[in-house]
């Protein structure tokens, strides 16, 4: 090892380091909501010993209390603080989370490994809001969320689309010809599914992009590339070898962003789930009542409820406050069965 | 020239080959490409693309794979070399002509690049030439600075062969007993292609001459010679140049070139017309 070698492992090891830090800062503001106050000496009392007695030949007890001390008092002050989370599923980087600060960039986006956690950690107060992808231009209706959407009671208050761009992630200083291997969601490698083909590249994969990304970061497979944002090469230390590698440049996920109160400003559209009864031209009838009042169906969706019965999804534009709305929810409400308005909010649309 | 099946015109010397670049189409206008021999810096690389772009440079070239002479010569800033390029056509419009020198490349330069270039060096490569066959991307085939014509175009038919049918030519000096100049640029071949091809056939007088000062004067003569356009190098700032300095052109000559040529083509298309003119009376006065 040379000290150029040895230099970029340090700065490997540090960006571990920072992340790692990230993620206890995320669950020290996950705590608060369990605690009555900030201080609880008996914790810290019990967290500084338990410490202190893992001191190596490098690491004394005293480096160890010093450290710790900072970062305690970091974490208090943190505690101190108002601070709004929401949760999104996946690692930090994730489309999901660029969706987020897109839509409020003061909240603190909090990673959650599944859907149902996000919606779960929303119900139970851990976090303020949550934000799932609900449909790709390339991809589709992303199914699991649509699931989650029928059987929960959280609010919709926020909409956002958000242009999706993937990138081609390397280690620094990776030679492009030794690259063989692409790892990625299933859904961003079938994004870029020619630009692998022509350059003779396996795809791989991976529950996340930005998982894929922290993976190469942290695992180092030889010959490895990572499909995933730009804002995950900041993150985890990795190389942009290519911009913009989706196969068609118009590439947009719309996200909704779940809280368990509606939000406070008027909405401009409207979510709304029902079913219908197992007989011709229910459906008809519902749509009928939204043709009626002139209403404009922004999207429509079915997806398998119970065995024989579907949930249908439909998004429409207008707000509650008009009275042609109020209108046709009614009549909608009498031609259906678990008629439900899931929110009336503002969507976002990221240039 | 019985193996020259695709490039040559074989019997149909009306058919000529227009290769479209963005908005360029090679073949038909005459195309002027300019830019730094190597990308060396964003900085050198995009100022030198808008200073081409604002004089009326078409197209933009510019190295990022640098075959050198001496293994100790600046060797090009490879993959990186490529996205500057990507950025300097963001900023410009200016579609990019880059060379590809390895044929584990040419996929990639592809991703980045409107043009691939094969230099002078690697026009008998034929791995690499039969790797360029199997994309679309068009290809500008240097001649070898020791090949004849007939050489030259069976590794233009290597590559049509191979499927691409997107070449254009180019002639950038040869080798002579002339020792003046860097090399003999063999303008006589231009309408030499002419008769033989229908492939495009673009001329490089920088390379060609190895001198700024008669860049100029070839560069009307390469017009004059019936060439469908020219690749001129252009630096920022010629004195820093890592490579081929002596004939780097800096912008402002760049600009006068440009001004002479437009004037140049005027005067061609008139003496075309005059011809055409002449051509219409003789067949009359047959009658």
């Amino acid at each position: 090892m040379n000290l150029e070698s040895i230099r970029e492992e340090i700065d490997r090891v540090d960006t571990s380091l920072l992340n790692l830090l990230n993620e206890r800062m995320e669950l020290v503001l996950a705590a608060r909501r369990h605690k009555a106050r900030v201080e609880d000496p008996e914790r810290e009392k019990e967290l500084f010993e338990g410490l202190e007695n893992r001191a190596t030949p490098l690491l004394s007890r005293e480096f160890i209390g010093r450290a710790f001390g900072e970062i305690v008092r970091e974490s208090k002050a943190l505690q101190g603080r108002e601070h709004r989370l929401i949760g999104f599923q996946g690692e930090h980087g994730a489309y999901s989370e660029l969706a987020a600060q897109a839509w409020d960039g003061g909240l603190v986006p909090m990673p959650c490994p599944g859907f149902a956690d996000v919606f779960e950690r929303v119900e139970s107060g851990l976090y303020d809001y949550g934000i799932v992808p609900v449909e790709n231009t390339l991809g589709g209706a992303v199914d699991q969320v649509n699931r989650l959407l029928i059987r929960s009671d959280l609010r919709i208050v926020a909409a956002v689309e958000l242009p999706v761009h993937l990138c081609l992630l390397v280690l620094p200083d990776t030679n492009h010809r030794e690259i063989r291997a692409v790892y990625s969601h299933p859904k961003a490698l079938a994004q870029c599914r020619m630009f692998l083909n022509r350059n003779r590249l396996e795809p791989i994969h991976y529950p996340d992009t930005a998982g894929a990304a922290k993976m190469l970061s942290e695992e180092r497979p030889r010959g490895s590339a990572a499909i995933a944002s730009e804002a995950c090469a900041r993150l985890y230390r990795l190389d942009v070898l290519k911009e913009n590698i989706e196969d068609l440049d118009r590439n947009v996920t719309r996200f909704v962003v779940l809280a368990r109160e509606d939000g406070e400003e008027t909405g401009n559209k409207c979510s709304v789930v029902f079913s219908t009864e197992h007989k011709a031209g229910t459906l008809f009838r519902v749509l009928e009542v939204f043709a009626g009042e002139g209403i404009s169906l922004t999207r429509i969706e079915s997806i398998p409820a119970r065995p024989g019965t579907y949930a249908f999804f439909v998004d429409f534009l207008g707000s509650i406050r008009e009275k042609k709305v109020k209108d046709a929810l009614e009549r909608a409400k009498k031609v259906t069965s678990r008629f439900r308005l899931m929110g009336c909010y503002q969507e976002v649309k990221v240039p | 020239m019985k193996n020259l099946k695709l490039a040559t015109c074989n019997g149909r010397p009306n058919k000529r080959t227009v290769i479209q670049v963005g908005g360029v189409r090679i073949g038909e206008e005459f195309v002027v490409i300019a830019g730094p021999c190597s990308v060396e810096s964003e900085e050198q690389t995009i100022g030198t693309a808008i200073k081409v772009k604002e004089a009326g440079a078409n197209m933009l070239r510019g190295g990022a794979f640098k075959p050198r002479t001496s293994p100790y010569d600046f060797q090009g800033l490879g993959l990186e070399g490529l996205k500057i390029l990507e950025k300097a056509r963001r900023v410009t419009g200016l579609p990019v002509v880059t060379e590809v020198t390895d044929p584990r490349d040419v996929t990639w330069v592809c991703e980045y690049a409107d043009v691939l270039q094969i230099g002078t060096r690697n026009m008998q490569n034929y791995s690499l030439l039969k790797e360029v066959g199997k994309v679309q991307t068009p290809v500008l085939l240097k001649r070898g600075m020791y090949s004849t014509l007939k050489e030259w175009l069976n590794c233009a038919e290597y590559i049509l062969a191979g499927g691409n049918p997107n070449v254009i030519l180019c002639e950038r000096g040869i080798r002579t007993f002339e020792t003046y100049n860097r090399n003999t640029l063999d303008l006589s071949i231009v309408p030499s292609i002419k008769e033989i091809s229908h492939l495009p056939i673009l001329v490089d007088p920088s390379h060609g001459t190895g001198r700024l000062s008669i860049i100029e004067p070839m560069s009307l003569a390469a017009m004059a010679a019936g060439a469908d356009g020219i690749l001129i190098e252009v630096h920022c700032n010629p004195c820093e140049a890592l490579c081929d300095r002596d004939q780097a052109m800096p912008p402002h000559m760049f600009e006068g070139l440009m001004g002479k040529l437009k004037r140049l083509q005027r005067t061609l298309a008139c003496l075309e017309g005059d011809e055409a003119i002449a051509g219409g009376r003789a067949s009359l006065e047959n009658h």
